[in-house]
């Protein structure tokens, strides 16, 4: 009877697995923004985020993460608020979005033998390589070439306008 | 061919520069005179255009503005560098790479305003994570930066970026910045440098011009475009925005994002610029497509 209670425990908690998983992603936000109950810019506001502060990432819908910061709020902030990940020394700015971000050059290295950078000096001394631009040249596409590759993958055009330049500053300058 | 023709550049940039008075009081002026009726020898072969009031004295070439390349210049200054690029950096060893970049690139081009442009792209053998572009519609991705993306709509982010700054000709205006001091100082100098070294004068040596950083408007520019132009093409709005985020959590550090960091506004105040522009732009753009199982990876 016992063995049976344990059993079904096991089988129920399987499933939920993946799902704890991925709970597992962490974000720091980019600026102060409003927690929402669903990812929708009119949503019901459940919340706060403030600059810096660590996320838990749960899940993410289009534009919108749903994120969870300790133990005070949880809900939907917009994608660009947010920057995945922990890793990185951060941007320009200094104070609280540089604390724990000891972890740069570590770990994420990936093996590169053989394989070079490219630095300013390199860049200035290269000299022109005529047979790389001939193969350049023969993966060329046609836009018709380029139109049929877009119906393949079932890509439609859509009509929409460039977007505008941010009348108010954003970011940390 | 194509050489036969950078050699009429040459040869008329030669000819228009012997016969220049010396005593130009308005150096960069004049110069600007040279370096264009030079160049539009290369066009100007068949039909002859009747002079402008700036034209070299003598000369039946057509006066030419770099205000305003023609196509072809645009794309010979951009053929040159892209060689220059891949004489540092080859092509990948692998067609079918080559190819798919081809047709993502070409599909996101085609929504752009320079449709007419020969669109050329390339993932070339770096291990650091950038992107370039030239004039004329040249684009290549690091297969480092390659290696980041998840899907071809984080592609299409990043070719969009590159497409736009092609658009925008944001590398021409630097040429253009520059390119006038640096032939006023050879002028100064010693009168008439080589081929080489003339041609070094319209792009600099080399593939630098990929080493220099544009305005951080044009940067941010080129990503609000890059979600549009992603956008047009049916993509999911958010590939460029999500590799940003990637190549944000790469410590400053590394080496492989050097050149990256060094050229561009961190990934961080690109976020937020762009953070701003869309607000609820995009909320009702619907239905665009990530194609995670058509994006081609690379082998390990």
């Amino acid at each position: 009877m016992k063995i049976h209670a344990f059993l079904l425990t096991v089988l129920l908690a399987v499933p939920l697995l993946p799902g704890m998983c991925r709970a597992a992603e962490t974000g720091r936000a980019l600026k102060a923004d409003v927690l929402r109950s669903a990812p929708y810019s009119d949503a019901r506001k459940t919340g706060v985020i403030v600059r810096g502060e660590t996320l838990q990432i749960l899940t993410k819908k289009g534009a919108w993460l749903n994120v969870k910061n300790g133990k005070r709020a949880s809900g939907w902030v917009r994608l660009l608020s947010v920057r995945r990940g922990t890793a990185g020394s951060g941007s320009t700015s200094k104070g609280v979005l540089d604390v724990a971000s000891g972890r740069a050059g570590t770990g994420t290295i990936v093996a590169t033998t053989g394989v070079r950078g490219l630095n300013e000096e390199e860049l200035k001394g290269a000299r022109y390589n005529a047979a790389e631009v001939k193969k350049l040249d023969g993966y060329a596409q046609t836009p018709r070439q380029g139109e049929q590759f877009a119906r393949r993958g079932g890509l439609r055009a859509v009509k929409f306008a460039y977007l505008p330049e941010p009348k108010q500053k954003g970011g940390r300058r | 061919m194509k050489r036969l023709r950078v050699l009429g550049f040459f040869w008329g940039f030669l000819f228009a520069v012997c016969v220049l008075p010396a005593e130009a009081l308005d150096l960069g002026e004049a110069l600007k005179g040279v370096v264009i009726g030079g160049t539009a020898v290369t066009s100007g072969q068949t039909g002859e255009a009747p002079p402008k009031t700036e034209a070299i004295p003598g000369e039946g070439k057509p006066a030419f503005s770099l205000k305003s390349p023609s196509r072809e210049q645009e794309i010979d200054i951009g053929r040159e560098i892209a060689g220059n690029l891949l004489g540092a950096s080859p092509l990948v060893d692998d067609a079918a790479l080559q190819t798919y970049v081809n047709q993502v690139g070409r599909w996101v081009a085609n929504q752009s305003e320079r449709a007419d442009l020969p669109w050329r792209f390339g993932v070339i053998e770096s291990a650091d994570i950038n992107a370039f572009a030239a004039p004329g519609g040249y684009v290549f991705v690091t297969r480092g930066l390659y290696r980041c993306l998840e899907n071809e709509a984080q592609l299409a982010g990043v070719l969009s970026h590159e497409i736009a700054h092609v658009v925008r000709s944001h590398h021409l205006k630097i040429l253009k910045q520059s390119q006038l001091l640096d032939i006023g100082a050879g002028w100064v100098g010693k009168r008439v440098g080589t081929d080489r070294e003339i041609l070094r004068k319209v792009i600099g040596s080399g593939a630098e011009v990929c080493a220099r950083s544009l305005d951080r408007s044009a940067e941010f520019e080129a990503d609000r475009m890059g979600v549009t132009l992603t956008v047009r093409a049916g993509y999911e709005p958010y590939g460029l925005p999500e590799v940003l985020q990637t190549i944000g959590q790469t410590g400053r550090d590394e080496s492989r994002v050097t050149l990256l960091f060094k050229t561009h506004p961190h990934p961080d105040d690109r976020l937020l610029e762009l953070d701003e522009s869309i607000g609820n732009r995009l909320d009702a753009v619907r239905g665009g497509k990530t194609l995670g199982n058509r994006f081609y990876r690379l082998k390990p």
